[in-house]
């Protein structure tokens, strides 16, 4: 069983938002809901100081807050590591909302569409995909991995059935793959010595790691 | 339980109309900015599903940035025009309601080609025709080669050249052969932007260019960024952040070529010889010493101890000392240039910029240490010089009074170490080409003109930037003739148009505007003026995406279609503009319809041709498209043929490539590609076309400008037309009122493309949560000692009183001297619900009139000096922090 895991190096990263907007036409989640989205922080006092973009995603923790206090069952982390919301399952209660230390969850309360005149054609080929009442946030698209191991494609190796920030990427800033695979970019980047969790102090223990600047705690 | 219940979810999920497994891809190229990467769109029932990269082409190499995959909602947006639309309510003004009628495109052709027909037979001068660079191969391909076939000269693209380009892209042109220039990111191992942001940033190749970018900082080349904001670009990446007071990137520059050839004596000798004008011999009164009987420009034989014409072959070349030549007293002109730049001392260049000599210093010494003079490198089979240093400049430094001088001087830097196009130094993109090897088409390659200075291969205006204009009386809207340096002209649209127009006596006034997609009430500088200024014009024509702040003032708007709707054969050609440098592959993808048009949307390319039909004027446009596509026999479009746009293309495509893969070949395709030579990447190692480091044609233009100028009374400014650069100060920096303290400027987000993007409801969503894009960026301690916090909203009050507000936002990454707004934020349009009101329109702080352009190549100075303080708005221009 593979333990899927990214790493974002943020050297790479120009802070474009294509991970932002990749994510957005992917699984077109509602307004205000964003998957994937792009943080930065400035460090340094001037003329010293720079801004670092700091591109954001679930974490898939291998300890999850949110699965420990979902009181519904509804949070999961799979055994390959993934962390998803049954929907069937959620009460839309918030508490996982509240207990990610990333801010990756979030409560979609009632269906809503982009414009105010109604639905998109575009948004019309994903009725379905997500339910109001519930609590949305990123499966590593899920649906596209599926899809791979299906058909006997690698994720993280095979465009088509990796996650959409990380194919899309225009600066090549991210990684993805199997943290159990000895032979997978995702690993052997892993080990390194500057490769970092975000709060590493909520000892979530997140799959989804960082390179390149040290940023502030 | 629940493990199985999720299985069954996904087995479901594949069956979705999302799913990985339904649609089919098309490959397409995209125009969400002028960059023009290859896309790959995937098309569900007749409905675009997803828009990605194509990974077959070396454009992009099948990454995509936000504006790209975001062309979703640009397509299917609500409040996009889908009809014909004819106004009702003459009366126009800001605010003032057109009264829009829907009509049918037959009604609005006949209205438009009467009109036309008419004009045509009086006085074709009296069309005025506008596209925008977002849509930059289509403007040169389609727009302005109907502009030219209609017979007139007035030609206008907005903010587009005005702020990014008149000094930049023509000295580009005249020194690299190319429309910008680059780091070869391949090899270069220290870089040194000047306001600029390429591979950080949007616009030419961009996905490319991040790539190679990040490639080249993760293999540790350090990127110094001389820029007034650190928070954004480049600047963000850098290894080294340089913050400048804006505008005086000049004096930095030559203070930079000062220490390098007179404090440290590190110059590339052989390249300065004989890829640059450096040994011409310059007489008493600044010009070329020339033959007597060829009329060639002489320079010294220092082995034969006898003048020589530049192209003679000769032992070896002076670049120093003092010559006597038919009796004229002479210099190399690199002895000039030694003396010349003497005076910009890093001292001096520290007073005017706020960068402290000892950084000047230091910078400049590990540039030229880092360039590696002397060494060698094989590629391709190839020995060449192996110079790893480059410096670019972009808006940032050009957009300024002193535009042509800041370019000459940053990249003076280039030419000084040797460094111009050779492997790791500066490339420009793409200017030689010796074309796909099974047709050696499309062939290009700069080449020795006049004076044995460089001549480009190809180039986006029949007009190639050397030879320069000669300079003449004006008769063009934009009084080109009297600044051949000049790309783009404010008075298109200035306050002292009509005064201008009087002086030298333009014998027309324009009658109708015909515009392909560009703003100019938000691009170019203050609205009132644009507003007042295009109020005059009695009768136009607009195709849009979106109606906004222009359209209020058409007379009829025609439904454009979006990138996704249309077809061009060219999106990437010329090359010049947005083709990868470097090595690597050629790409000639071609941008096609992925769905039917939506409702009435028409190809602008096609109206044009229609157009061109009911004037009467086909042959001439046929004609031009020949020239312009490069369209060669047998495939010429006939002068009394009828084509529809798709047979202009096919024709296009085959003259090219062959008759086998004409335009269905390319639909099937998406694209051909081919590997690139050394030959072709650097070129300039196998021409013996020099470039200018002495720029003799800028004085003697200015001598043939002066007597015009004062024949008409309009103000010569001769620090403008000297041979060597000088730094000139902008308006802005002559403000004394020391109330007026900050510099205002406006910064381009990758986020954003000129105006239209911020209508995009993705792109508004990462805006919202982006911490500077709709806020005035200013440093901490500035707001401190202004008593403004961050959230506070503030006015920015300029010397002529044009005022705007926003929300501060602080920041340590900022000169403590400057203020900071995303370009081309703050839209009032109600048609466009969500762009309207997001940001601050830092453009209306800006006075467009002679006096605040390059007196030079007319370029606009787009810094201004202003007071800042807290402020309830009367019309606030922004949003609540997200």
């Amino acid at each position: 069983m593979p333990r899927w895991g990214m790493i974002i190096d943020l050297n790479r990263c120009v802070g474009c938002a294509g991970c932002q907007i990749a994510c957005k036409a992917e699984n077109c989640t509602p307004l205000g809901v964003t998957f994937s989205w792009l943080d930065s922080q400035e460090i340094g006092t001037y003329p010293n100081a720079r801004r670092v973009a700091v591109p954001m995603i679930c974490m898939h923790c291998e300890e999850p807050e949110c699965e420990k206090i979902c009181p519904a069952g509804a949070t999961e982390k799979r055994e390959d590591g993934i962390v998803t919301v049954n929907p069937d399952l959620c009460i839309g209660c918030k508490s996982c909302v509240v207990a990610c230390p990333y801010g990756a969850r979030y409560m979609y309360e009632k269906a809503t569409t982009y414009f105010p005149s109604g639905r998109t054609p575009f948004e019309k080929l994903f009725d379905g995909r997500h339910s109001a009442g519930t609590v949305l946030k990123c499966d590593f698209c899920l649906h596209r991995i599926e899809e791979g191991l299906r058909r006997g494609l690698t994720p993280g190796k095979d465009r088509e059935v990796t996650p959409a920030c990380v194919i899309n990427c225009m600066a090549k800033a991210r990684y993805f793959g199997d943290l159990d695979d000895p032979e997978s970019e995702v690993a052997q980047l892993n080990s390194r010595a500057t490769v970092f969790p975000l709060k590493p102090e909520c000892n979530t223990r997140p799959k989804v790691t960082y390179g390149g600047y040290l940023l502030k705690k | 339980m629940s493990l199985r219940k999720a299985e069954k979810n996904q087995q479901t999920q594949a069956d979705e109309k999302w799913s990985v497994s339904e649609g089919t891809w098309i490959s397409s190229v995209c125009s969400m900015c002028y960059g023009g990467c290859s896309i790959k769109v995937k098309v569900v029932d007749g409905v675009v599903r997803k828009i990605e990269g194509n990974s077959d082409s070396p454009l992009g190499n099948g990454r995509l940035c936000a504006k790209g995959t975001s062309g979703i909602m640009t397509l299917y947006d609500p409040s996009r025009i889908n009809y014909p639309l004819k106004r009702t309510n003459p009366e126009k003004g800001k605010g003032i309601d057109p009264g829009w009628e829907r009509i049918s495109w037959d009604e609005a052709l006949d209205i438009i080609a009467e009109k036309m027909k008419k004009i045509h037979q009086d006085e074709p001068r009296k069309l005025f025709c506008m596209g925008t660079t977002t849509c930059a191969s289509m403007m040169r391909n389609s727009v302005r080669s109907f502009t030219v076939s209609f017979g007139t000269p007035n030609f206008f693209s907005g903010g587009g050249g005005l702020h990014c380009g008149n000094g930049a892209h023509q000295v580009a042109g005249q020194t690299h052969a190319s429309w910008s220039i680059v780091p070869d990111f391949d090899y270069c191992n220290y870089v040194i932007y000047f306001g600029a942001s390429k591979g950080h940033a949007a616009g030419h190749a961009g996905n490319t260019n991040a790539q190679l970018s990040s490639d080249a900082r993760s293999r540790g080349m350090k990127t110094v960024v001389v820029d007034p904001i650190g928070f954004q670009g480049a600047a963000a990446k850098a290894t080294e952040w340089v913050p400048i007071i804006p505008g005086t990137d000049t004096a930095l520059a030559i203070a930079m070529v000062n220490v390098l050839i007179n404090e440290l004596g590190i110059y590339d000798a052989e390249f300065l010889k004989y890829k640059t004008n450096a040994s011409y011999l310059i007489g008493p009164d600044g010009k070329y010493v020339r033959d007597t009987a060829s009329g060639k420009p002489l320079v010294w034989d220092a082995n034969a101890e006898e003048p020589k014409a530049y192209d003679d072959p000769a032992g070896d070349l002076a670049l120093e000392g003092s010559y006597e030549v038919q009796g004229v007293k002479c210099r190399p002109a690199f002895e000039l240039l030694k003396e010349h730049v003497r005076k910009y001392t890093p001292e001096k260049a520290e007073e005017i910029t706020k960068v402290p000599a000892r950084t000047i210093r230091r910078i400049a010494r590990e540039f030229g240490e880092a360039a590696q003079i002397g060494s060698k490198i094989v590629i391709d089979g190839h020995e060449l010089p192996y110079r790893p240093v480059s410096t670019i400049y972009f808006r940032g430094a050009q957009g300024h009074k002193n535009s042509l001088y800041a370019c000459i001087a940053i990249d003076m830097l280039n030419f000084v170490v040797g460094a111009a196009d050779m492997p790791g130094g500066t490339l420009g993109f793409c200017p030689a080409g010796l074309g796909h090897p099974e047709t050696n088409r499309p062939a290009f390659y700069p080449k020795a003109g006049l004076d044995g200075l460089l001549v480009t291969g190809i180039w986006m205006s029949p007009h190639t930037p050397y030879p320069i204009r000669e300079p003449a009386q004006p008769r063009t809207m934009g009084l080109g003739e009297m600044f051949p340096f000049a790309l783009s002209s404010p008075f298109m649209v200035s306050s002292d148009q009509e005064e201008m127009w009087e002086k030298i006596g333009l014998p027309y006034r324009p009658e109708m505007i015909l515009d392909h997609g560009s703003n100019p009430i938000m691009s170019v500088g203050n609205d009132e003026t644009v507003i007042n200024s295009v109020k005059k014009i009695p009768f136009i024509v607009i195709s849009e995406l979106y109606l906004n702040e222009f359209t209020d003032f058409a007379d009829i708007v025609l439904p454009d279609t979006c990138y996704l709707e249309r077809l061009e054969s060219a999106p990437n050609h010329p090359p010049i503009l947005n083709h990868p440098a470097g090595m690597g592959r050629w790409g000639w993808p071609i941008r096609q319809p992925v769905i039917k048009p939506l409702y009435e949307r028409r190809d602008f390319a096609e109206v044009l041709l229609e157009l061109a039909k009911r004037i009467g004027i086909s042959s001439n446009y046929f004609a031009t498209l020949n020239l312009m596509q490069g369209i060669e026999s047998p495939y010429r479009l006939e002068m009394e043929g009828d084509y529809t746009w798709e047979e202009v293309c096919d024709r296009q495509l085959k003259s090219h490539f062959g008759e086998e893969k004409g335009l269905e070949w390319f639909k099937k395709h998406g694209l051909i590609s081919w590997p690139k030579k050394a030959e072709e990447v650097y070129w300039r190692a196998f021409t013996k076309a020099r470039a200018p480091i002495y720029w003799e044609f800028i004085l003697t233009a200015g001598e043939k400008v002066e007597p015009i100028a004062q024949k008409y009374g309009v103000d010569f400014v001769e620090s403008y037309y000297r041979p060597l650069p000088e730094y000139n100060p902008c308006v802005s920096h002559e403000v004394k009122d020391p109330e007026f303290d900050l510099y205002g400027i406006y910064y381009r987000d990758i986020m954003h493309t000129n105006s239209f993007t911020m209508q995009n409801v993705w792109l508004d969503e990462a805006s919202t949560r982006d911490a500077y894009i709709y806020y005035i960026n200013l440093n901490t301690s500035t707001a401190a000692r202004k008593g403004i916090k961050d959230g506070d909203w503030i006015c920015l009050e300029s010397v002529k009183g044009r005022k705007v507000w926003g929300k501060a936002n602080l920041s340590e990454a900022i000169h403590p001297e400057v203020l900071a707004v995303a370009g081309c934020t703050g839209h009032w349009s109600k048609d466009q619900p969500i762009a309207r009101a997001k940001g601050t329109f830092f453009n209306a702080l800006l006075e467009i009139d002679y006096e605040h352009a390059s007196p030079v190549n007319l370029n606009m100075d787009n810094c201004v000096k202003l007071k800042v303080y807290p402020s309830a708005p009367e019309d606030k221009g922004g949003v609540e922090r997200a």
